[in-house]
């Protein structure tokens, strides 16, 4: 699967596999011991909000949270 | 306005149903949706994972359109966000259109659940508001996206379907290739033990 801006599938595809695995093997287990997945989120989330703002997409009200802000801060 | 609401039973479990949702995109029934990105996630104080997705949809126009009106302007949008917890065994999925705001709104919201009576099976009760923006035509517009609301969500049941069978089978193809390493490691020891 793609993302929307082109440069960031590959950070995208990286970061997914990390998120989809921690998901089904940890969270889903009850097993929260933190998002092991931070960095790779960081990066490909650079990416997206700049192929987000060059492409005009109409997102308002979505506020752009980072993995540090507002988040339950379990320890990792 | 109309609101559209259905039942669908999933006879697999719901952390498989929700671990397929989560990977949903790409399948087969939906060839449309040509980018899903995350623009936010975080587990929120009492433990559930909140995610914020974007979907990119291409709805497959003529290229003479497309190059009348430039590539870019073909695609729309949706935003989309899901709640899971894995305490309570919830999924509940709300999205919204971003494109076209102006001429029709589609929301819709999915609740995935162990079902009541049978544990070992999943529910999926899905709802969609439509409106759709201007007055005389307004009801056969609705009725028509009813419809194909409707058919999609047969589309989302199968992809759903689709994607779990594709897990089980990389989960199947991984344990028979590490069974096959270990004959391999463990003949090898025999033989040199010998």
């Amino acid at each position: 699967m793609n993302s929307v801006g082109e440069a960031c599938t590959e950070l995208k595809r990286e970061y997914d596999q990390c998120f989809n695995r921690w998901f089904a093997e940890k969270f889903l287990k009850g097993e929260n011991a933190g998002d092991p997945c931070v960095q790779l989120f960081k990066r490909y989330q650079l990416c997206v909000q700049k192929a987000i703002k060059e492409k005009d997409i109409p997102i308002e009200g979505l506020e752009f949270m980072g993995p540090s802000k507002g988040k339950a801060e379990n320890s990792s | 306005m109309k609101i559209w609401t259905s039942e669908h039973v999933f006879d697999h479990p719901w952390e498989t149903v929700t671990t397929a949702a989560m990977q949903k995109y790409p399948n087969p029934m939906n060839p449309s949706v040509i980018g899903v990105d995350v623009l936010d996630r975080h587990i929120d104080p009492s433990g559930k994972l909140h995610s914020h997705r974007l979907l990119s949809t291409e709805w497959g126009m003529p290229s003479i359109v497309k190059s009348l009106i430039g590539a870019c302007r073909t695609k729309t949008y949706v935003q989309e966000h899901s709640v899971v917890d894995p305490m309570k065994k919830t999924m509940e999925l709300k999205s919204s259109n971003i494109s076209f705001t102006n001429l029709v709104s589609v929301d819709e919201r999915l609740i995935y659940k162990p079902h009541p009576q049978e544990p070992e099976k999943t529910i999926l009760t899905q709802e969609a508001i439509i409106s759709v923006k201007g007055i005389s035509v307004s009801s056969y517009l609705e009725g028509l996206m009813e419809n194909t609301i409707s058919s999609n969500a047969n589309k989302g049941r199968e992809a759903l379907e689709w994607v779990i069978s594709k897990l089980n089978a990389e989960i199947e193809e991984f344990t028979a290739s590490a069974r096959g390493s270990m004959r391999t490691s463990m003949a090898a020891a025999a033989f040199v033990e010998k």
